[in-house]
């Protein structure tokens, strides 16, 4: 029992840790490709502890309050059931469905908290939110099909194990096809270019988050933090290999080199996904919506079908 | 035995006394008796279930036998609970006893075909429930009532036709004689033999019943009568009409399983691992939750968009019940359990707001979350369950109807039911931000909240929601009985599928200890102080409440242009314009046969005497 | 609970190297907030971001001259803004005037209405002036000087006498109802005062 909270807590706070390290690496290499020197790679935290630390706060109702705060508890919730080498906690119950639904009901919360506050560029952009999201579910739905199909069960561990002995997914063409369809839906995800325009910052004053201030927004970024290192752990657990070292002899050094590997690979991850950011511009909502379900619709049930066979 | 009769009639006795006796006060309590006493005897009767009871009562040539099984309990739970909360709200917005009288008998007729043992009283139970319902939605509005009727009569003539085939080869109604009877023809099939039923015969009475079925279901093609209907009458009895009625429909597919699908099975073959009359209906299915989903989320009316839910809600259960393995059915039998309590619950909500603020679009609408907190609650709860959000029950029905569906090897339907859950979040967003936040209208400011017999029903709804969220192995057992072997393992609150596991109580333990962590930092922040609604950055432009800024029409614009396409296709054209030709050709027909005309009647009685003098009669 | 004193310094850190801009340029001076974001005097290094809602930024730079139509949404967006808040006077208009120093509709000692804690003098100040100010700015804040807000929330009647008299009294619902009729019934012509 204590043994399960410590290992819960330490997947928290490393997991936090990472994700605001992801957040700064974001900023850092967007500035980089635009030759600028860029913040230090620790600048998240920074923006966390001043917004947290604001002596003011509004709120404009209970649901205001309450949607932010259910969002940051989803979220927790989601990275404890995606296998992270030895140390998952629910990682017998990390199912597919499971895990997709769970990484999306943040957006659900915050749109909530967003819309309670009454102003329109916040129910504007928690339209544009909800239509990229519905634009991104049949690529995704087709994706998951796609690895259900092939490896005949739902079950993340057992996926990670399956790559540990028959190589990557992406080695086997289906699954390639899968996980291009995904990638391009990670971008969406993460509210990256070209794909950002629930957030349009300067267009519709950030969307949903206008209204948010002081520790909301703190608890928004410790959140946004936690969904970018559960997203890309998740792409890493089921298209990239994942990892379950157990070559050394200790399980320290097990586990050690176990997130060490994921690390890299959430990385690599990461990094295509900001070089795209950097290079495009933003879609405008109709035409974000038509190109999801046109090409990476076709690539992804091509992979599904292909699977099936 | 008895009690299966007090099940069947005691609503519609209630019914005919509480429209005999016109005092107000011992209408309502009358009326709630009558929803009473079916429910508690479900509860009571369900130690009895794996006996079998059985009632029959003789009406001149032949029985009208009714039984009580595993399947039938479950579907009259379901009825019962859900019509026992419609029932009592309508305690507070019923507008006179007529309404009693008909949302009793049509209480009665459901629940009637829900215990049907045979076909003849399944098919005039059938009868009195679209009789019921089409008397409610006529007392409001003629021309959907109209729409309804036409297309239940429709179905209702297929499925009178294909009772009078099955009896004219089989020779008698009886469930139990009908299955023993294809059966044997199934292996009849398989090896070779005889069978008394040909190929075409028996897909003629497939389609005739898939119709029956599919218009009370609400299936992609028929499904043009539910929006208007279920608009347009007293909205607490759409939670009956839309959870309850509607099931009636989902129950007829199952029965067309019990009863025939062996031989259907047999006879046309497979279509990769479902067979090809279970992919039909599931395919109509998945066309059903995305077009009835993408609808919803155009509409400017709160009743209209939940109409259209309801349909995409039915297309889910369809979908699983096409797909045809046991764990597929079973998932579409929990669907239909979670889309009687969310969608029973959502319309009672919905006849709340009409009730208290009087207006049913959403351009009329905003800020109620502060004068009605209860409904809110409510409502959240609701949207939590509609949404598939864990750990509510509505996340349970569909994770195993996903599963069922995917581990068949089907990635179309796959895909269909994935893009059906997100169209769910679209249109709901759309309801909560138009009529709960934003800016308030005027003459909406002194709205109270829910009257007391619509908050106790709405509380047993949603109590139900969470229960069965947080413990879905109780309906798991309900179902695996129905089997009679264990599809759905594992215990209380764990699902266990072989190839998935959902453990709803780890859900909701690490949802409370991540929101008190949240909580945590929240609180160790700097206190909050509430703004008013006109304090909000507007580009810095100050905000008075005499100009509305909050998006309540059209709020999906850009989805509207997007599918600008497809919206010109529309099935309720196309049956106005079939009706416009049956008007024509009536017409006709009218002005040169029927004319009135003394001279041309005696004529066509002088041609009809000459053939029959030719045909030597 | 937690006694947040003994965490001063780094907040004080946190604070002054994650300055986030409110996106409002409000006057000619507005063309220089480009430069310093680009690649040549990168601003973000010092984690200075800019950033369109009031309710998240920090740092008000009031670049340029400002009419009372402008001042009027300046105090609204300031108002909107969380504690702690700095205002950055950036260029002559807004100490003493400037070249409008005897404009009729040019506000001349901005300090009356808002509470200044830097201010950067120039007629354009080029980018390296802005970024000494910045500096000065950083400094002020780790040495807890930077106390405009408190100023404010101290002095709040004397600055609201001074706005009312320059605006009149309920400017707020005034000005929100003189644009009604524009937005409704499409009327062009609104005067605004």
């Amino acid at each position: 029992m204590i043994e399960i909270a410590l290992k819960a807590l330490f997947i928290l706070i490393y997991a936090t840790f990472i994700g605001f390290m992801f957040m700064g690496m974001i900023r850092i290499v967007t500035a980089r490709i635009h030759r600028r020197v860029g913040p230090p790679i620790y600048q998240p935290i920074l923006d966390t502890i001043k917004l947290l630390s604001k002596k003011s706060n509004i709120t404009h109702g209970l649901i205001y309050d309450f949607g932010v705060i259910y969002a940051l508890g989803a979220t927790i919730l989601a990275i404890m059931f995606i296998p992270l080498g030895n140390i998952g906690v629910l990682r017998a119950y990390g199912d597919l469905v499971l895990i997709t639904f769970l990484l999306e009901i943040p957006m659900l919360g915050i749109m909530f908290a967003a819309m309670s506050s009454g102003n329109p560029y916040a129910g504007i952009g928690a339209q544009r939110a909800l239509l990229t999201m519905l634009a991104i579910q049949v690529p995704l739905g087709f994706a998951i099909v796609a690895l259900a199909e092939y490896y005949g069960t739902f079950s993340t561990y057992e996926i990670v194990m399956a790559q540990q002995s028959m190589g990557w997914s992406i080695t086997a063409l289906p699954l390639l096809f899968a996980a291009i369809a995904y990638d391009l839906v990670l971008q969406a995800m993460f509210g990256k270019e070209p794909f950002d325009i629930m957030i349009a910052p300067g267009e519709i004053s950030l969307g949903p988050m206008v209204e948010f201030g002081g520790k909301h927004m703190g608890i928004l970024q410790i959140q946004h933090a936690i969904a970018l290192f559960g997203e890309t752990l998740f792409f890493s657990n089921i298209f990239l290999g994942g990892a379950a070292i157990t070559i050394f002899g200790s399980s320290i050094l097990n586990t050690i080199a176990t997130l060490v590997v994921l690390l890299i690979k959430q990385t690599a991850v990461l990094l295509v996904a900001t070089f795209m950011g950097a290079i495009f511009p933003r879609f405008t909502i109709d035409q974000a919506t038509r190109f999801y379900w046109k090409w990476p619709t076709i690539i992804a049930a091509l992979g599904a079908i292909l699977a099936t066979l | 035995m008895n009690e299966l009769a007090i099940i069947v009639f005691a609503p519609l006795l209630a019914g005919a006394l509480a429209w005999l006796i016109e005092v107000k006060g011992i209408r309502e309590i009358i009326g709630v008796i009558g929803a009473v006493l079916p429910l508690g005897l479900t509860a009571l009767l369900y130690q009895k279930t794996s006996e079998g009871l059985n009632f029959a009562v003789n009406v001149g040539s032949f029985n009208l036998t009714f039984g009580l099984n595993h399947l039938n309990w479950f579907f009259v739970a379901i009825g019962t609970l859900v019509g026992f909360s419609a029932i009592l709200a309508m305690v507070s917005t019923a507008k006179n006893s007529y309404e009693w009288l008909f949302a009793l008998m049509s209480l009665s007729g459901v629940l009637g075909v829900f215990l049907a043992s045979d076909l003849m009283t399944f098919f005039i139970f059938w009868e009195i429930m679209t009789f019921a319902s089409f008397m409610m939605v006529l007392h409001y509005n003629r021309a959907a009532s109209l729409k309804y009727f036409l297309l239940s009569v429709f179905g209702a003539y297929a499925m009178l036709i294909a009772l009078g085939i099955i009896y004219a080869k089989l020779g008698t109604f009886d469930f139990g004689a009908i299955q023993q009877a294809m059966y044997q023809e199934a292996y009849a099939t398989a090896f070779g033999g005889e069978t008394i039923m040909s190929k075409s015969e028996s897909a003629l009475i497939y389609i005739l019943f898939l119709i029956a079925f599919g218009v009370k279901a609400g299936m992609f093609p028929l499904h043009v009568w539910a929006p208007d209907a279920y608009s347009e009458t007293n909205q607490s009895y759409t939670a009956l009409f839309s959870g309850v009625l509607s099931k009636a429909g989902v129950y007829g597919f199952v029965l067309l399983y019990v009863l025939m699908g062996t031989r259907l099975a047999i006879e046309f073959g497979a279509f990769r691992s479902a067979t090809k009359f279970g992919y039909v209906i599931a395919f109509l299915g998945g066309l059903t939750i995305i077009v009835g989903g993408l609808l919803a989320a155009l509409q400017e009316d709160i009743r209209k968009l939940f109409a259209y839910s309801s349909i995409s809600q039915l297309g889910y259960i369809l979908v699983g019940i096409g797909v045809g393995t046991a764990l597929s059915i079973q998932a579409a039998l929990f669907h239909a359990l979670s889309h009687a309590l969310f969608k029973g619950l959502f319309f009672l909500i919905v006849a709340t707001i009409v009730y208290r603020t009087g207006k049913t679009t959403f351009a009329d609408m905003g800020g109620l979350a502060e004068k009605m907190p209860l409904t809110f609650a409510m409502a959240f709860v609701a949207i939590l369950s509609l949404a598939g959000i864990p750990p509510l029950v509505g996340f349970a029905s569909k994770w195993v109807l996903f599963e069922a569906v995917i581990s068949q090897n089907l990635p179309i339907l796959g895909g269909m039911v994935f893009f059906g859950s997100a169209i769910g979040f679209v249109y709901l967003i759309r309801f909560v931000y138009a009529v709960w936040f934003g800016q308030r209208p005027t003459d909406l400011d002194e709205t109270k909240d829910a009257p007391l017999p619509m908050a106790i029903a709405m509380a047993i709804l949603a109590l139900f929601n969470v229960i069965l969220g947080i413990a879905p192995g109780l309906v798991a057992k309900e179902l695996n009985k129905i089997f009679g072997k264990e599809v759905i393992g594992g215990d209380l609150f764990i699902l266990d599928l072989g190839f998935g596991k959902y453990n709803a109580l780890a859900v909701t333990i690490y949802l409370v200890v991540g929101i008190i962590i949240a909580g945590i930092i929240y609180f160790l922040g700097a206190k909050v102080r509430k703004v008013p609604v006109t304090d909000t950055y507007q580009s810095a432009n100050p905000v008075t409440m005499e100009y509305n800024l909050t998006i309540r029409r059209n709020f999906f614009l850009p989805l509207k242009e997007t599918l600008a396409f497809w919206l010109r296709i529309s099935f309720d054209r196309l049956y106005r314009t079939i009706g416009t030709w049956v008007e024509d050709l009536a017409e006709v027909m009218r002005t040169y046969i029927y004319n009135g005309n003394t001279q041309s009647y005696a004529w066509y009685l002088v041609i009809l005497l000459l053939i029959l003098a030719l045909w030597g009669v | 609970m937690v006694d947040w004193r003994l965490y001063e310094p780094l907040i004080n850190f946190a604070r002054k190297r994650s300055m986030w801009i409110v996106a409002f340029c409000t006057g000619c001076g507005g063309i220089e907030m480009p430069p310093l974001a680009t690649s040549r005097y990168d601003f973000e290094r010092f984690g200075i971001m800019p950033n369109p809602a009031p309710r998240m930024a920090d740092l008000f730079l009031i670049t340029g001259y400002v009419t009372p139509k402008t001042l009027k949404r300046i105090i609204i967006t300031y108002e909107m803004q969380p504690d702690p808040k700095y205002v950055l006077a950036h260029g002559s208009c807004p100490l003493n005037g400037g070249v409008y120093w005897d404009g009729y509709n040019a506000i001349k000692h901005l300090d009356k209405y808002l509470p200044i804690d830097v201010a950067i003098a120039g007629c354009m100040p080029r980018p390296e002036a802005v970024m000494d100010g910045i500096q000065k700015m950083m400094e002020l804040i780790e040495t807890g000087k930077a106390d405009g807000w408190k100023r404010y929330k101290e002095n709040y009647e004397y600055y609201k006498k001074n706005q009312d008299e320059l605006f009149g009294e309920g400017w707020r619902e005034k000005t929100a109802r003189r644009w009604i009729p524009w937005l409704m019934d499409k009327k062009k012509e609104v005067r605004e005062e």
